[in-house]
């Protein structure tokens, strides 16, 4: 079985001089936000009391673990976000609560604009009703029956309220109530941000709004305009869980689980459209998010299952877990290229999985209610904890942590490899000829095995050093894509990847930016990541450039997938999902230009 | 008169002899405290800012002073650790205002200590409860208790608050340094061999 074992814990836990702040929240309603614009980034909750008769909820703002700020919500809030809304410096955060059929959007703490989803049509017969009603009290009774007939969720407020009271308050409602809108709105119940362009470090974002009513939104938080709007499928669901990957202005995905298990996917062309159904599970979700490198879909599941589905509803693979997933929560661990899935059980145990492996554990006091992971204070990667007893816990990745497998199955494959090594065939090795000069020198080499040794391994290092320096050096110092070298033409290379994967096409484009000389022995080289992308073909020769007639050559690049899970290596990230491309001149060991181009993300091949 | 001056002096040693590592977490003010030594000896400033992790260097009267910003990034680690070797002295800079990263700031302290190029070398280490004037400082007695330097048994450390923007506090701080260098280093075989040399003179 997995533990932490005699090992160091990967997390450093927090505590404070005081005692730990308590709080009542969820995921959804936890933000870390810049909120003072000084670099120090605060923790934001909705700590919702339900308590008193009223349930009321409060933003409180945390330095650290100090409470630093509160206010009263007008509401329960199903979500806070905090995301920017422009490029202007300094860059200022905004937040984004939304509460009902409302968000309420805050800079510097203050309330500032309030964007209410537009209203629902509402059935011509039941307007017609309410014409009806305060005039003709005869009719009273045939006009609630034709009421009752229309389906109850779709009706207004009003006329679900009016058919719940008794017969002796209808009057009166009816009298205060007879000239009122019959209007109806959906309730927000998830939001998430969505970039509206590339990941740079905070860049604006737009907001992704999932109303009860089965409504999927864009809003635009600018002008406060909706931007797109579908629904999550043909027929009216209720959404539950809301997980957003890719950026507004190219592609995006968002995914929807539903009450009912069902899980939706929603593309930038679905706008005005709707959903299409991923797959359906029979138990509901407790956990639904897209993961960012390879978008997979992992959901966690009421009966104890972890499970991984490919975009098109494919099951990949699916862990039992010991115990009710509570919530989940993806970790991206840049530093090390991976991102982890943390799930926390009822009971008070988190796991932290690595695809479908088990890479750590800690046990805190009780069930883990909500969790949030990112930038904290001047720390990068934090993790809060709230339980559902309404404590907080804040824990540091160490800067020393590793992450690997301890899944007993890998033991148990190594340990009945080696029993069969040993049993098997081992072929005896060949010997060399016994002369007295090797002897002299096993007898050396026997005594002074460590230095030996020792001094190999320093000079094999030194000389790994030496080669990866002068390669960095060469490459760094003509990364550009024009070159710099005045003694040939200058050239100019672009490049383009076309294709959804695995196999993609890379063309370049080389340009002879001079007038009049040309531009010859000319070679390219591509380098990658060997696990990540194999090219069949990894160097050409070109033919000479002339001065303005650009050359177009092409490669294959064929992204590597795992052959039984169909999902890119764990160590590819967004990051390192590049390809070099070095132009160089034959006989000469410094590159004309050294690029790197960013390989989209591949769709799995099913 | 630079604090520096007076360091090189006292020891007498021969020049570029001499590294003091400026460690701690990013922001905790080790480059406010590196230009204050810098603005104090009224020297030409060197700034090596080397790939991956921040290093600021200084070089003055004998003394190198570098700047290693022990922030978040792991895969550097071995580079920054490849300093300690070359070391006569270390300052180990706390933000004592960010309570939260104490524990991170323990947390690499231990590491440090631990350091097989440092764990049997007696070298002092100066910490600097750095921004004293915040808010939410905490005083240098709390810091020592809060990251147990009272179970630091083999090498000579010392604590005291700073702020790094005045100047309050790093003199202090400097000439305790200095005396313990010297200890360190008339103690140390090296020691004996730099007194042999500067006798020559
Ligand atoms: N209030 C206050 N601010 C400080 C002090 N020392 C440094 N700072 C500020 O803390 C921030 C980080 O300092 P810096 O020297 O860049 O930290 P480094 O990352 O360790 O090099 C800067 O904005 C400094 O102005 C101090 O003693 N008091
Ligand atoms: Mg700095």
């Amino acid at each position: 079985m997995a533990t932490s074992g005699t090992t160091a814990p990967n997390w450093l836990n927090v505590d404070t001089e005081d005692e730990m702040p308590k709080l009542t929240t969820l995921s959804s309603c936890m933000a870390l936000s810049d909120v003072q614009c000084d670099g120090y980034v605060r923790l934001l909750a909705a700590d919702i009391s339900l308590e008193d008769d009223e349930p009321s909820a409060r933003l409180k703002v945390f330095r650290g673990l100090r409470l630093k700020q509160e206010q009263l919500l007008p509401g329960i809030p199903a979500a806070i976000e905090s995301l920017y809304i422009d490029e202007t410096e300094p860059k200022t955060p905004v937040i984004a609560v939304a509460i009902a059929e409302s968000v309420l959007f805050f800079r510097h703490m203050k309330p500032y604009f309030k964007f209410t989803i537009p209203a629902l049509e509402v059935d011509d017969l039941e307007l017609e009703v309410w014409r009806q009603l305060p005039v003709m009290p005869t009719k009273r009774d045939a006009l609630l029956d034709s009421l009752r007939n229309l389906e109850h969720a779709k009706l207004s407020r009003k006329s679900q309220k009016l058919l719940q009271l008794s017969e002796e308050e209808r009057e009166s409602f009816i009298s205060t109530h007879a000239d009122s809108p019959v209007g109806r709105h959906g309730n927000i119940v998830a939001m998430c941000c969505l970039k509206r362009v590339s990941s740079d470090a905070n860049p604006p974002s737009h907001l992704v709004l999932a109303t009860d009513t089965g409504d999927i939104l864009i809003l635009e938080p600018q002008g406060f305009n909706l931007v797109y709007q579908a629904r999550t499928c043909a027929y009216e669901t209720t959404p539950s869980l809301l997980s957003v990957q890719g950026t507004f202005e190219t592609d995006f995905s968002i995914l929807v689980g539903t009450r009912n298990g069902g899980v939706y996917l929603l593309r930038k062309s679905t706008n005005e459209g709707h959903g299409q159904e991923v797959f359906k599970i029979s138990s509901p979700l407790t956990g639904l998010l897209m993961l960012p490198i390879d978008q997979t879909i992992v959901v966690t599941t009421m009966e104890h299952f972890y499970q991984c589905y490919s975009k098109r509803g494919k099951l990949l693979y699916q862990v039992q877990l010991n115990a009710l997933p509570v919530c989940i929560l993806s970790l991206t661990l840049s530093h090390f290229g991976i991102t982890l899935l943390a799930i926390a059980l009822q009971g008070g145990v988190v796991q932290f999985y690595l695809q479908r492996y088990l890479v750590d554990e800690f046990v805190v006091s009780s069930t883990v209610a909500a969790m949030l992971y990112g930038r904290m204070g001047m720390e990068d990667h934090v993790l809060t904890l709230v339980t559902q007893e309404n404590q907080m816990f804040v824990k540091i990745l160490r800067r020393l942590a590793r992450f690997e497998p301890k899944s007993s199955a890998l033991s148990l494959a190594s340990k009945t490899a080696a029993g069969r090594k040993k049993n098997g065939d081992v072929s005896i090795l060949d010997k060399p000829k016994k002369s007295s000069i090797f002897v002299e020198q096993a007898v050396r080499e026997k005594q002074h095995a460590k230095a030996t040794y020792g001094s190999f391994q320093v000079e094999l290092w030194r000389l790994r050093h030496t080669a990866a320096r002068a390669t960095i050096d060469a490459i760094n110092s003509s990364e550009t894509s024009i070159s710099g070298d005045l003694t040939h033409a200058p050239v100019k290379l672009a490049a383009e990847v076309c294709g959804t994967g695995p196999a993609f096409r890379l063309y370049l484009t080389v340009q002879n930016l001079s007038s009049f000389k040309m531009a010859s022995n000319l070679v390219v080289l591509l380098h990658a990541d060997r696990r990540h992308y194999t090219i069949q073909q990894s160097m050409a020769r070109l033919p000479s450039v002339l001065p303005g007639v650009p050359l177009r050559v092409d490669f294959e690049v064929v992204a590597v997938l795992d052959p039984i899970d169909k999902l890119p290596p764990a160590t590819l990230t967004l990051d390192n999902a590049q390809i070099r491309v070095m132009l160089l001149k034959s006989g000469q060991a410094k590159p004309l230009i050294a690029a790197a181009v960013s390989m989209p993300q591949s769709e799995a091949a099913f | 008169m630079g604090m520096l001056h007076n360091l090189a002096d006292l020891l007498k040693i021969k020049k570029d002899k001499m590294t003091i590592l400026v460690l701690g977490l990013n922001n905790s003010g080790k480059s406010t405290i590196v230009n204050h030594f810098k603005k104090s000896n009224e020297q030409s400033a060197i700034m090596v800012p080397t790939v991956g992790f921040e290093q600021q260097q200084f070089y003055s009267m004998g003394v190198t002073i570098k700047a290693i910003d022990m922030s978040g990034a792991t895969r550097y680690r071995n580079l920054w650790e490849t300093r300690f070797k070359t070391c006569q002295g270390i300052i180990y800079v706390i933000d004592s205002s960010d309570y939260m990263r104490f524990v991170v700031v323990k947390d690499e302290l231990e590491a440090l200590l631990q350091h097989p190029d440092l764990m049997n070398r007696n070298i002092p280490i100066l910490f600097y409860g750095n921004k004293s004037d915040c808010e939410d400082a905490l005083s240098s007695v709390k810091i020592a208790a809060a990251l147990g330097l009272e179970n630091i048994k083999e090498k000579p450390w010392h604590i005291c608050s700073s702020n790094a923007v005045s100047g309050e506090g790093l003199e202090e701080g400097v000439q305790w340094l200095v005396q313990h260098i010297r200890y360190a280093m008339l103690n140390s075989h090296d020691g004996a061999k730099l007194k042999a040399h500067s006798k020559n003179k």
